[in-house]
């Protein structure tokens, strides 16, 4: 998996890269607090909005086709969660309140996408800390962060590990079976090298509290 | 760095050590030798022959390091693992690892900052040194290893020849008087297994290095251990043991290519 999977367009250098990092991170939870709060009837609200991330994206050089991709993950997730409103009453009613969710959820998301795109991770981490989130938090977010490539890349070569030894198609059930394998053996691998890692934060000093250069 | 004023005096060392893996499976049996300031010691042996145990050892990373060893015939109890004269206890433990720095094999179990420089400075930050400070022997560090340009990098997006380059100015930034390295030359290619190996011949840290790499351990050590099924096998200069053909292969080794060809 490329290095820059989760924010290929971060390190860029628009003027949306070089607003102050505290200034954009409020921009956006101000921007989702009005999304969630505002009632659909007022829907020119949620479009100005739209309109305002689209203008954003285009700022910052984010092509279109790559906000299109991302919602393209991102839809089924909040379709599933939008749709059991109207599945709970037996598709009668609840239209209204899947549109709500839907709209929201994707304004929320896209502004988010945008506010990753245009800060380096460990700036936005720095700003975050400024702002009060808690030193665990932040901390959870970097190791998550830093180790989420080296988890897919240990994934990738058992897949390719085990398309190197499959032969023949097996249906359905083998190849989940062969699936939750592959995920158990995932799930060992991360924890032997959480067990490295805490390992080697120990060999340097580490006792429970993180301190950073820049707290 | 030590404190120790008598120079003589073992910087690290280890007297009947024995561990059984939390299987009961015995890894470690009845080691015992000392680490000379500034003294570079091989570590080969076969794989499973317990080389990273007994290394996780010399910095506390193993339970059990309390357990005293008692005497039979005098009931006088001692600890194990000594370095720079204080017993591997529990509460001993942070000044212990400030002594003894760790290199792992994977740099990726190492860097768990987001950045090189952060990386860097997470020991020193650790040892409670000032802002000014930490940062100087950030830059210090990085300067050695060749690294400044690459200070405000992701370590993710270096060469595994770099990563392992900051693992080492991480280390080396906390000032411990013994390393214990583990396969340092592994995966990489010959250029930078040239420039690690230099790295390590100029830096005044005692040094235990477990590798493989028999040509790097003749370069670097006057001394060396072989260790093979939980006991230290044999203990000696490097040159000497390891013409030794029928104890390399008793020991699941061979002999160097360059004593084989008698280019040494």
């Amino acid at each position: 998996m490329p290095r820059d999977f989760l924010d290929p367009y971060s390190r860029g250098t628009s003027i949306c890269h070089r607003l102050p990092d505290r200034l954009k991170i409020l921009l956006v939870l101000a921007m989702i607090i009005t999304a969630l709060f505002v009632p659909p009837e007022n829907w020119p609200v949620h479009g100005c909005m739209a309109a305002a991330v689209f203008l954003a994206m285009t700022l910052a050089g984010i092509p279109l086709r790559y906000l299109l991709v991302r919602l393209m993950f991102f839809f089924p997730m909040i379709m599933g969660l939008a749709i059991a409103v109207p599945a709970s009453t037996g598709f009668t009613k609840g239209w209204d309140v899947m549109a709500t969710v839907l709209l929201r959820g994707t304004l929320s998301f896209m502004g988010v996408l945008w506010l990753v795109n245009v800060t380096p991770f460990d700036r936005l981490l720095v700003a975050l800390r400024q702002l009060g989130l808690p030193q665990m938090l932040a901390a959870i977010l970097a190791f998550m962060y830093r180790y989420i490539f080296v988890v897919f890349d240990e994934l990738e070569r058992m897949r390719e590990g085990r398309r190197a030894r499959t032969f023949s198609q097996r249906g359905l059930l083998a190849a989940w079976k062969s699936n939750a394998q592959l995920i158990g053996m995932l799930l060992i691998r991360s924890m032997n090298r959480a067990e490295r890692v805490h390992g080697a934060m120990c060999a340097r000093g580490f006792d429970g509290e993180i301190r950073t250069l820049d707290s | 760095m030590s404190d120790d004023p008598s120079s003589n005096s073992p910087v690290l060392s280890v007297d009947k050590l024995s561990y059984r893996y939390p299987n009961g499976q015995a890894a470690l049996t009845d080691i015992s030798f000392d680490i000379q300031p500034g003294e570079r010691i091989g570590l080969v042996g076969p794989n499973g022959a317990g080389k990273t145990t007994l290394l996780l050892h010399l910095n506390g990373l193993l339970p059990g390091n309390d357990l005293p060893v008692v005497d039979g015939q005098s009931g006088e109890a001692s600890y194990p693992v000594q370095v720079s004269g204080l017993p591997a206890l529990q509460k001993n433990l942070p000044a212990i690892r400030q002594h003894v720095g760790f290199l792992f094999q994977d740099p990726d179990d190492q860097l768990f900052c987001s950045t090189v420089r952060d990386d860097v400075a997470f020991g020193p930050l650790n040892l409670g040194l000032s802002r000014e400070e930490v940062l100087q022997r950030v830059a210090t560090q990085l300067a050695a290893m060749g690294l400044t340009d690459v200070e405000n990098r992701s370590t993710m997006q270096l060469s595994f020849g770099e990563r392992k380059r900051v693992c080492l100015a991480g280390i080396l930034a906390c000032k411990p008087d013994v390393l214990a390295l583990d396969e340092p030359s592994s995966n990489l290619d010959p250029r930078a297994r040239r420039g690690f190996m230099r790295l390590l011949e100029d830096c005044p840290a005692a040094q235990l290095i477990a590798s493989h790499d028999l040509e790097l351990i003749l370069d670097l050590c006057t001394r060396v251990m072989v260790l093979d099924r939980g006991r230290i096998q044999a203990d000696g200069e490097p040159a000497t043991i390891f013409s030794n053909q029928r104890l390399m292969e008793l020991h699941g080794l061979e002999l160097p290519l360059s004593i084989r060809y008698g280019k040494r």
